[in-house]
């Protein structure tokens, strides 16, 4: 995020936002769950333009042996980007220091609501493939990835959701796209726990005063129920609407 | 009879404190842990890995051949073992066995016994949860699908199916899809008694 500059476009046109959603509007999100024949647990989201593909396995022998742990599942998440996804030039996809650091956050922030204690000795993974970006992958990543878990019978304290706030125009905003991401004043993805309202990711990027902050908390608290429904839903078509194979059906 | 509702992790199953399989207690609630069907005190997960308990019986592939034993692949986290003491018959790498598990040690190592050598044939993986569903009471599903085909089925609990003889093995696969996929559901006997009995026509 390089926040706003000369020439940067005006990202609030006559009261509205530029694709015309207002201040507390998510993008359109879809997720369907069961979509991958090899993963134990898989779901597959649309939000906004973000395509994003999430896989789970576990708990299985965890390997190499020497990160295993005797008294817990070690849980291991992997954020990528495949070359396609259009965020960097293709060519310079794949791991890098953003991507490992959002492994790292995504795979703390399911650490605290897997019930890991159970399977010791074993590993669990999660990855997610970035097959198309728009703004908010993490938190779009995030909440698919929970999908897969609960896809998966992984037992957890909750299913988690994630979305983001920003600042443009001076007013706090949700969901934002990706001229808002790069060109607004502050990005602040957020990861709910939403049995308690518990933080489970909180980064932040920009400034923001303590006033913005609580404004912004609360777009996201109550965008999160939003979320959560749809996660429900996607896992509800699993059992209401069954089908002998997983796939991704093209419509 | 009281209606089972479909309950995601997290979800509130009771107000109070009780002690249910697959949900924990905070601040006095009881919530859910898995996706599952709520009724009455009791939660069966939707979903889930292979819980191994001992008396279950496996179905397992022999993967390693050592000097005492033999290790084999059972679809469980924890490694099986079958020590050569427990069975007469000799096994090689890939066999495949139908064995009871008699004890699960403090590090969850499988203990095997019972093995006895399956014949030639294919392996199927479904969700063990869905297993009780696949051989039904008193085996009246796994037996509907071994006549409607004319295959010879062993369901292991652990969630690996063998399927062997001269039958017709892709429809016993398609016919244990059908189930694993609606094992939810009322009046599943009769749709795959009538799927079965559909494609023997043709």
């Amino acid at each position: 995020m390089g926040g706003p500059t000369e020439n940067s476009p005006q990202l609030i046109v006559g009261g509205k936002r530029i694709d015309g959603r207002g201040m507390d509007d998510l993008r359109p999100i879809k997720i369907v769950a069961r979509v991958l024949n090899d993963a134990d647990g898989s779901a597959y989201i649309e939000w906004g333009k973000n395509k994003i593909l999430a896989g789970v396995y576990g708990p299985s022998e965890c390997i190499p042996r020497h990160d295993q742990s005797l008294y817990r599942a070690i849980v291991k998440c992997r954020y990528n980007m495949a070359p396609f996804s259009g965020a960097e030039e293709h060519g310079r996809s794949g791991p890098n220091r953003r991507s490992k650091e959002l492994s790292k956050v995504m795979r703390e922030a399911f650490e605290n609501v897997i019930i890991s204690e159970n399977y010791p000795k074993t590993q669990i993974e999660i990855y997610v493939e970035i097959l198309q970006s728009d703004g908010g992958t993490r938190c779009a990543a995030l909440t698919a990835a929970a999908v897969a878990l609960a896809d998966a019978g992984i037992p957890m304290k909750d299913m988690l959701c994630a979305v983001a706030v920003c600042k443009i125009g001076g007013k706090m905003a949700v969901d934002p796209g990706k001229e808002e991401d790069n060109f607004g004043e502050s990005d602040m993805p957020i990861a709910f726990s939403p049995r308690n309202g518990e933080i489970q990711l909180f980064q932040m990027d920009g400034l923001l005063t303590q006033d913005e902050l609580q404004q912004g908390f609360a777009l996201a608290k109550a965008a999160s129920a939003k979320i959560r429904a749809i996660q429900v839903e996607a896992i509800r078509k699993v059992y209401e609407e069954p089908k002998n194979e997983r796939f991704l059906l093209i419509k | 009879m009281a209606e089972s509702r479909i309950v995601m992790p997290g979800e509130m199953l009771v107000d109070r404190a009780e002690r249910i399989s697959y949900a924990y207690v905070d601040n006095g609630k009881t919530y859910s842990t898995v996706v599952g069907l709520y009724s009455e005190g009791k939660l069966v997960p939707l979903e889930g890995p292979y819980e191994p308990l001992p008396d279950d019986y496996v179905v397992g592939i022999v993967s390693e051949v050592k000097f005492s034993g033999y290790s084999v692949d059972v679809n469980c986290a924890y490694p099986a073992f079958l020590s050569s003491r427990e069975i007469r018959e000799r096994f090689e790498m890939g066999d495949a066995i139908f064995a009871k598990i008699i004890s699960i040690n403090e590090m969850r190592d499988l203990e095997l016994s019972d093995a006895k050598k399956l014949p030639a044939g294919a392996l199927a993986k479904v969700s063990s949860v869905k297993i009780p569903r696949i051989i039904g009471k008193k085996n009246s599903m796994i037996d509907m699908v071994q006549s409607g085909t004319g295959c010879q089925i062993s369901a292991g609990r652990n969630g690996y199916v063998w399927i062997a003889g001269t039958g017709n093995a892709s429809l016993a696969v398609e016919a244990l899809r059908m189930i694993e996929s609606q094992a939810h559901t009322h009046g599943l006997t009769d749709r795959v008694s009538a799927f079965l009995k559909g494609q023997k026509k043709e």
